[in-house]
């Protein structure tokens, strides 16, 4: 690991201050994926803003929503009973990420910073535009079973692992950030991006931004929710498709609300927008589930290795509507 | 000795040393002055180094020594045509690239931080050269190996299996899979002068490694002390000497202080072996009423261009059944990788994969239960040979399986069973490995105060070697294990052979069980007494003013012995759960039945085995690692993306032993368990996946994808 | 306290950054390269770096296994590498150094990490407890104990991460089946395949406690 200036501020605006518009000064909180980028020789901070010493490590229920510290633990966050009570798929995603030692150091905000996982963007000796932009994408055409089936560019197939920030999406969250022009509020649909012709840019912070907390609006989806993870392994693995399903039902069966993201089918959490227009006012049955899985499947576009994702992907979303309406 | 001990269920006696971080592994002795050494890998796969540049990495603070091919002043033993050259090095000795990976560099600093630092610094140069990584493109080329070992085999007549009423002819792929063992490799290397050297490196073997030492640095054998005492496991990577190691004492003896080097997690992809990628076609013949009439096993396994790797992948189809007419072919296949190592249950492994699938295949065929197929298959004596069993009760296996498993609750028709809204499938897999015995040394030596020392130079990487010894000699001695110590890992003891075939308890163990007896001979003697019976040896040392007696036994096969086939046999039944919808694959119940001989050890035998079921679990269902042939580099080489079991893909898991001695291997009566744990594994669940869904799956992992 | 806390952060930097200066503007160390005589003698006795190198480091107090500890490290050290090459308590298993294994956990402060991905630096002031401190004297810690008699372990080089899991996993509270256990032991892997020995350890420890 190359040397690096080691500072540790006690404040938000000295921490933003510090680092500055600095290309080569990087937030670490929980450090889970910066230290192993840097390990790996992927990103190479000349200055380091150890941020965990600041006020932001609280969850709050504000109005009717939750705002959580941007250094609130995964595990926090995922055990918290007003979280759990009132947000469990939150919850149930954050869960199915990583192992329990890495949800107790990672952090909200930096869960919603986690790098891609494509192999060919950690392999330094690699071409990768989102590393080193104009070097050509090594997933394209090579080894691509853990790509994008969605918003892909010719530039850039990698996706976003977090299964958190699938959560956050389908619960339409925003997150709040501080920076040197002061505090703004980002959608969650708006805060990650798709490659395009700029992968090296993840999501829209401005140069300086720091996360300060994200919020979510008044809970609705409390009951009829699940997080399914498909995996290579049962646990501590990185999604093949993930799919994060919520139904506000009336008595009858009655589809009043309805959400639906996925993970692991593009570069940010990706929501399923047409679904979930078409299940609204319908009822729980498998035939309408099925019908909005194949719709949510719409523009879905397979590489060589990944074509798999196709058949996948509309069985999860299948599945993890099934589960959320307790149809066994 | 009145009552047996052998077969007590004894805690580890290594327990308490494991459970408080108090067991010392190789990399955790801090010698003084130790500097530290991180090895710099080519990033291209084939050609030639044309320049390195260290001043980067050189004028970092803490360097001490950059080594390359252009500053290497060579091995003194190191002559690659001598008839035991330092096998297949690949070590700065000359300025060929042959893997990518391979080792082009070594920096040597002051701390770990400043190494790792310092060798992403070193730039390399190189005159690139075309090169084939993808086997499937390059299969054609495969040869069969050197010498008369692995040449074709016939019996009765070739291919006859296409001649028989019932036909299967398929392939099976078993892509590479990685040892991955959860300590890194590592070595610290320390010369006193320049003839004496002491190392601590894992390994599996430390008598074999100080030949190793001493043959590439032209000095003594007893001048090459190897520490080995704990190994944070194996699996067959550590089975011989690397180039790492070879680099650290090269390193210590030029900068003249004690050198460690890891590998890291992702250097131990490239640099310490693996299972094979292997392509298998198998075929069977049979009557309509089961009984085989051909087989035919040919197998394409993958191989370095600088050594050439060989395994027994195709030895078991000719004789785990009774079949008239048998072929095997096995070639390999050399492509510009690093060199693959025997991976538990090596060959055998992966050829029982093939051949258990394509047996269950034959069942389905014939619509005869897979049980009864084998049965009516059963060889009472080795076909190959044609010789005796020493011992073989896979009848028994089967049927004790069968029993525990609940076989009579799988349908012969596939995926017609549902548990919940998970599709249930029921299988079996066999396998058969070698029972060896090697020759072995051991010292013992019964103190005045009744405790005793045993001394052998084996290893233990995992499977309990001093538990086991320890309960053999406290059966032979009748003295109680408390006061028994066991020490191994020390090439200073009596010769033992490597641990691995699954031959430790047989070799190792027959030489304690030998050095017992001869020291109960000695003290039966000093009162001229019959060794029969029970001994006071505190008494007798006492009374004939001796502080301790102690002795050296060696101990091997018997002549006898070749008059027999000796193998460990083994039944595997799968239920499994399958998702119908997310393809995901549950293991509900994996039940292992064994005939492995007598058990030493039953707590830690049962660990064994249920862990060699982990192991095979993570063959068949998770474990993969992939190359990308564009640029010949894998891109699952890490602890992350290569996928071994984690604790919640297992569920349960049972061990039986049959526990009947075999007469003739030893006088134990000992077949080991270490591979046949694993042999087997794979086809029983795949076999369970077809049951429960009618999909077969040939080419491992199965991964989610592939059920959907 | 380190001054790192109390002081305004700007203030935090100057020596690192000087050192990095005299580095950058590599008065000595790239001249040593092409100048012969006493220069390139002062360079062999590396007096340059031996000032750098403690320049370098940054002060760090924290508590181990009970012990307070006041060390010096670079800032890129971890608190694994700490631990087991500065302090000599390698209990705490390096198996991947990138928090993919679960060999390297400790509790910082209560809490199970991945003590290789935590750069010592961020764990000033923090209490840490390793394999090393969980036993009371001779007496093991029940989950020690349990891990011998169910033989939770062959090779015993992930033992160290899983126990420490473990006592965890009885504090969060997730031990209602063995699925959960399983579930919740997954970021410590086993490569010698123990794992229904180790559920059946903690099941044991759970059903003494209750």
């Amino acid at each position: 690991m190359k040397p690096f200036q080691y500072m540790r501020p006690t404040d938000t605006p000295a921490a933003i201050r510090v680092k500055g518009k600095e290309a080569g000064a990087y937030f670490l909180a929980g450090g889970t994926n910066l230290v192993d980028l840097m390990k790996m020789g992927v990103v190479a901070p000349e200055k380091l803003v150890d941020i965990n010493r600041l006020p932001l490590r609280g969850i709050e229920v504000v109005g009717g929503g939750l705002r959580i510290g941007a250094l609130a633990t995964n595990s926090e966050v995922a055990d918290h009973p007003y979280v759990l009570e009132h947000y469990p798929l939150l919850s149930m995603a954050i869960n199915a990420g990583a192992s329990p030692q890495l949800r107790n150091m990672a952090t909200t905000g930096g869960n919603l910073l986690q790098r891609t996982r494509c192999s060919y963007f950690f392999d330094p000796t690699m071409p990768c535009n989102k590393r080193v932009p104009g070097s050509g994408c090594g997933a394209i055409d090579g080894i691509n079973r853990m790509h994008a089936i969605f918003g892909a560019s010719e530039k850039c197939i990698a996706v976003n692992p977090s299964d958190m920030s699938v959560a956050l999406r389908a619960l339409d969250a925003v997150v709040r950030v501080s920076g040197p022009a002061g505090e703004r509020s980002i959608a969650m649909e708006d805060f990650h991006r798709l490659p395009g012709e700029q992968p090296e840019l993840d999501n829209t912070l401005q140069k300086g931004e720091l996360i300060t907390a994200v919020e979510l609006p008044a809970p609705v989806f409390t009951k009829n929710v699940h997080y399914l993870k498909i995996r290579d392994r049962t646990s501590y693995a990185f999604a093949l498709v993930s799919v994060a399903a919520a139904l506000d039902l009336d008595g009858s069966r009655g589809i009043r609300g309805v959400r639906l993201a996925m993970g692991g089918v593009a570069h940010k959490p990706w929501r399923l927008g047409a679904a979930e227009e078409f299940l609204k006012g319908k009822t729980v049955t498998e035939d309408n589930f099925r019908q909005a899985a194949q719709i949510a499947m719409q523009g879905a576009k397979g590489y060589s290795y990944n074509q798999f994702k196709l058949r996948m992907a509309p069985n999860a979303i299948l599945q993890a509507l099934k589960t959320a309406a307790a149809i066994v | 000795m009145n009552k047996s001990l052998i077969g007590d269920s004894m805690s580890r006696v290594d327990g308490r040393l494991k459970v408080t971080g108090q067991a010392k592994y190789s990399g955790e002795y801090k010698l003084p002055g130790l500097a530290y050494g991180v090895l710099v890998p080519a990033t291209i796969t084939k050609g030639t180094i044309t320049a390195i540049d260290v001043k980067a990495a050189k004028r970092t603070p803490g360097v001490i020594e950059v080594i390359t091919p252009f500053n290497f002043a060579g091995l003194p033993g190191f002559k690659p045509d001598a008839a035991q050259p330092v096998r297949g090095l690949k070590l700065f000795n000359d300025k060929s690239v042959s893997f990518n990976g391979q080792p082009i560099a070594l920096v040597v600093a002051e701390s770990f931080e400043k190494a790792t630092y310092a060798a992403s610094l070193v730039r390399a140069t190189y005159q690139e050269e075309a090169f084939e990584t993808d086997f499937h493109k390059n299969r054609e080329k495969g040869v069969t190996p050197q010498g008369g070992k692995y040449k074709d085999y016939l019996r009765g007549e070739a291919n006859a299996y296409k001649k028989a009423p019932v036909v299967v002819e398929q392939e099976y792929l078993q892509p590479s899979e990685m040892h991955n063992p959860m300590e890194l490799h590592v070595t610290i290397a320390s010369w006193e002068g320049e003839d004496k050297l002491t190392v601590y490196t894992k390994s599996q073997g430390v008598v074999s490694t100080q030949r190793t030492f001493s043959n590439a640095f032209g000095i003594k054998p007893e001048n090459v002390q190897v520490n080995s005492r704990f190994v944070g496991g194996a699996f067959g990577s550590s089975l011989r000497t690397w180039p790492h190691e070879i680099a650290a004492a090269y390193a210590a003896r030029l900068v003249r202080r004690p050198v460690k080097v890891t590998l890291t997690r992702e250097q131990m992809f490239t640099l310490v072996g693996y299972r094979p990628f292997t392509i298998q076609k198998i075929g069977l013949g049979a009557t309509a009423d089961g009984k085989l009439l051909g087989i035919t096993h040919e197998s394409y396994s993958q191989t370095a261009t600088y050594e050439e790797f060989t395994e027994n992948s195709v030895n078991c189809s000719r004789f785990l059944y009774d079949a008239a007419n048998c072929n095997t072919l096995y070639k390999v296949v050399p492509l510009h990788v690093g060199v693959p190592a025997p991976m538990r249950g090596p060959g055998e492994a992966t050829g029982s994969f093939a051949l258990e699938s394509a047996l269950d295949e034959l069942s389905y065929a014939l619509k005869m239960d897979p049980i009864q197929l084998r049965l009516k298959n059963y060889a009472e004596r080795d076909p190959e040979r044609n010789l005796p069993w020493s011992s073989k009760y896979l009848r028994e296996c089967y049927e004790l399986g069968a029993e525990r498993i609940g076989w009579e609750n799988r349908s012969p028709r596939p995926g017609s069973q549902k548990e919940g809204e998970w599709l249930v499938g029921y299988g079996i897999g066999c396998g058969a490995f070698g029972a060896y015995r090697g020759r072995a040394l051991a010292k013992i030596k019964i103190m005045a105060d009744g405790s005793v020392n045993i001394q052998s130079a084996t290893s233990d990487i995992g499977p309990g070697t001093g538990t086991a010894m320890t309960l053999i000699a406290s059966d032979l001695l009748g003295v109680p294990a408390g006061k028994i110590t066991f020490e191994l890992g020390n090439s200073a003891f009596p010769m033992a052979p490597t641990q691995g075939g699954s031959s430790t308890v047989s070799s190792v163990g027959s030489a304690v069980h030998d050095a017992c007896m001869a020291i109960r001979q000695k003290f039966a003697a000093l009162d001229g007494q019959s060794a029969e019976g029970p001994l006071d040896y505190v008494a007798l040392l006492q009374k004939h003013s001796l502080p301790y007696l102690e002795l050296t036994e060696e101990s091997q096969s018997s002549e006898q012995a070749k008059n027999y086939s000796m193998y460990s046999f083994s039944a595997h039944f799968a239920k499994v759960h399958v998702h119908p919808l997310t393809g995901v694959v549950k293991v509900m119940r994996l039940v292992a039945v064994v005939d492995a001989g007598r058990i030493v050890s039953h707590k830690t035998a049962a660990s064994q085995m249920i862990g060699g079921a982990v192991g095979g679990i993570g063959m068949v269902l998770t474990e993969e690692a992939i190359f990308d042939d564009k640029y010949g580099r894998y891109v699952n080489g890490n602890f992350a993306d290569y996928h071994v079991p984690v604790n919640a893909d297992i569920h349960q898991i049972e061990a039986i032993f049959i526990d009947k001695p075999d007469r003739y291997i030893n006088p134990l009566g000992t077949k080991g368990i270490g591979e046949i744990s694993l042999i087997g594994v794979a086809a029983s669940v795949t076999n369970a996946i077809y049951n429960a869904t009618g999909k077969r799956v040939r080419e491992l992992p199965v991964t989610p994808d592939k059920l959907i | 306290m380190s001054r790192y806390t109390d002081k305004p952060a700007e203030q935090s930097g100057p020596q690192s950054e000087s050192r990095r200066d005299f580095f950058k503007k590599g008065s000595l160390l790239s001249a040593i390269a092409f100048s012969p005589g006493a220069v390139l003698r002062a360079a062999e006795n590396k007096w340059d770096e031996k000032i750098a190198d403690e320049w370098e480091k940054i002060p760090v107090s924290l508590t181990v296994n009970g012990a307070p500890y006041q060390v010096k490290v670079e800032a890129r050290t971890t608190l694994l590498d700490l631990l087991r090459e500065q302090l000599g308590l390698t209990g705490s298993k390096k198996g991947c150094d990138r928090g993919q294994c679960g060999a390297c956990t400790v509790h910082v402060d209560g809490v199970r990490v991945n003590s290789c991905l935590s750069l010592a630096v961020t764990n000033d002031g923090k209490k840490v407890t390793t394999i090393e401190g969980l036993a009371d004297g001779e007496n093991l810690h029940p989950m020690q104990e349990a891990f011998i008699r169910h033989d939770g372990f062959q090779c015993g080089y992930c033992t160290s991460g899983q126990i420490m899991s473990a006592v965890a996993l009885l504090k969060e509270g997730r031990t209602a089946s063995p699925e959960q256990i399983s579930e919740f032991m997954s970021g410590n892997i086993c490569r010698c395949g123990a794992y229904s020995n180790i559920v059946k350890a903690i099941q044991d420890v759970k059903n003494q406690l209750s």
